[in-house]
């Protein structure tokens, strides 16, 4: 049983550092800047439309394309920090097939992204519904939508932060494997929309629409198999890298 | 028990050749020392030993067994590589938590090690925070953690007071002693002096000397000629390391007794004194890594001019 006793030592080594504390104060500041936006927002003309319908409401709490980027970042930096400081050195000696510490590792940092997206959307929903008493329209999305909305940043925290682990993995190095994760999530997909316009529909700020709800642009499970290999890809880039490359 | 044997290993990057053909031998109850100018392959042989790095050719493994292929490595060897291994923000005892967790090992065993490593106190407090002797301790309390009977150590003697060196030493020599394998590099020559039973040295990437270090330490002759200058070209000519000592001796290593006087004999050079004589590690060890000799010459041949040669191995 040495895999689970592999991923217990890497959700060890993810909590017990400031990383997710980090995560989490920015989470509570999207939500407070979401609250913020429903007790202060206006739309042009000075009306409050954009929280008038169920549909608007759930648009505007959406979370899940924020929750890829945010838990990208979060695992790129969890993967390589472990180059940066070595620490790589006694995770390999624990488990010298690295593949099986790879895969703990991923899995890990899987379960972070998705607990980050599943916390970041439900406290944008809280901050949203303790605002909204403040305007003249109550709470619209159904408790199914809301179930969406929560499923879809847990899926997009984790799709995110495999595809995060996956470049720091590949990369090592902390600054450039953040800068990829913004680039592959953020920078690239538009340029792609500009050469072939029918990319608009696989982005990921399109995918995380679609898996809330708020989009349509491809169907729900062409969406999350789309997610599934925006995780997927890096990750296998990055476990064969760790195969292949000597530690030093 | 396990020995530790690498068998013409070599490594290169690129066209640098790092590693070239080593083989030696390390065997349990027994402190054996790795020597060598820095660069000199310690570090890769060691990461090459743990499967940390790709061998070009060779073998490096415990007993017929590769690191890799070890059913429980963490209770089997125990390590200590880079000194600062460590996140900076995580205390000593999560860390070590951290690998107990992969490991699987019963977590009363932290604070043993701990106690061991004399960092108990510090336990809590971010790595970041601790010195580098106490980084040290930390790094061999987690080479502890699995209680292995092998211990694998690349200069765990770095940052530790004199308090720390003499708790290593006795840490170590009781090891090699209750049976287990301990292999450590050093560039502490008084210190390895004082641990090892064993050495092997390493330079360019190849093996100079190996064997015991009282045999090793034997392995030179002291030499009074009225003719020192022809005398020490002829000698280096044959591959002895040749040095001018105090009273207009010559201390000449790597040939043995009978060969240095042969060759005077053979050369009509008159000599007035031929004796072994004992050098300090840190003059064997200029001699064997003299950075003016090509890599492997025989010059660095660590023969014992007046002993069995069964415990030095001559190159």
């Amino acid at each position: 049983m040495t895999w689970p006793r592999l991923v217990r030592g890497e959700l060890r080594k993810l909590t017990t550092t400031k990383l997710p504390w980090g995560f989490l104060a920015v989470l509570i500041l999207f939500a407070g800047i979401d609250a913020a936006v429903v007790v202060w927002g206006t739309d042009m003309d000075g009306s409050k439309t954009f929280i008038s319908t169920a549909e608007d409401q759930q648009s505007l709490m959406a979370f899940a394309f924020n929750a890829m980027l945010g838990t990208g970042l979060f695992g790129a930096i969890a993967v390589a920090r472990e180059y940066g400081h070595n620490t790589v050195v006694p995770m390999f000696l624990t488990s010298p097939k690295r593949s099986r510490a790879v895969l703990a590792q991923l899995t890990a940092v899987l379960l972070g992204g998705a607990v980050l997206g599943l916390v970041g959307q439900a406290l944008i929903i809280s901050g949203v519904a303790l605002a909204l008493p403040s305007t003249a329209y109550g709470f619209l999305v159904s408790a199914g939508n809301v179930t969406q909305l929560l499923a879809a940043s847990t899926l997009a925290g984790a799709t995110g932060a495999v595809l995060g682990a996956g470049l720091g993995a590949a990369i090592r190095n902390l600054g450039g494997a953040a800068t990829a994760v913004v680039l592959a999530l953020f920078m690239l997909p538009p340029l792609a929309v500009q050469l072939f316009n029918d990319a608009a529909s696989w982005i990921p700020p399109t995918l995380g629409g679609v898996i809330s709800g708020v989009s349509t642009e491809v169907t729900l499970w062409a969406a999350i198999a789309a997610l599934l290999a925006y995780g997927l890809v890096p990750a296998a880039i990055g476990l064969l890298a760790v195969q292949r490359r000597d530690v030093v | 028990m396990y020995s530790l044997q690498i068998e013409n290993l070599t490594k290169r990057y690129r066209h640098d050749v790092v590693v070239d053909d080593l083989s030696f031998t390390v065997q349990p109850g027994r402190v054996t020392g790795f020597l060598g100018p820095n660069g000199a392959g310690k570090s890769t042989t060691m990461k090459i030993l743990l499967d940390l790095a790709s061998a070009s050719r060779g073998r490096a493994t415990f007993g017929p067994t590769r690191y890799r292929d070890l059913d429980d490595p963490t209770r089997t060897v125990g390590v200590v590589l880079e000194p600062n291994a460590f996140h900076p923000g995580r205390s000593g005892r999560n860390h070590l938590r951290i690998l107990a967790d992969g490991a699987g090992i019963d977590p009363a065993r932290i604070e043993q090690v701990l106690e061991m490593a004399g960092i108990a106190y510090a336990a809590d407090r971010r790595v970041g925070a601790y010195s580098l002797g106490m980084r040290q301790r930390l790094g061999i309390a987690a080479a502890l953690l699995g209680d292995p009977p092998v211990l694998v150590l690349d200069e765990p003697g770095n940052g530790l007071d004199p308090q720390g060196i003499r708790w290593l030493r006795d840490l170590l020599r009781a090891r090699a002693a209750a049976g287990g394998l301990v292999f450590v590099s050093s560039h502490l020559l008084a210190e390895v002096e004082h641990l090892a039973d064993e050495v092997v040295v390493i330079s360019h990437g190849r093996l100079v000397a190996t064997g015991s270090l009282s045999t090793l330490r034997k392995a030179g002759v002291s030499v009074h000629t009225p003719e020192p200058r022809p005398l020490t070209r002829i000698l280096t000519d044959a591959g002895a390391a040749v040095h001018a000592a105090p009273g207009g001796r010559l201390v000449v290593r790597g040939l043995p007794i009978a060969e240095i006087g042969d060759r005077a004999c053979a050369a009509g050079i008159a000599l007035h004194e031929l004796a072994p004589e004992a050098g300090s590690l840190e003059e064997l060890f200029l001699d064997w890594t003299d950075a003016d000799k090509p890599a492997g010459a025989p010059a660095a041949a660590a023969k014992a001019p007046n002993e069995p040669q069964t415990e030095v191995v001559p190159l």
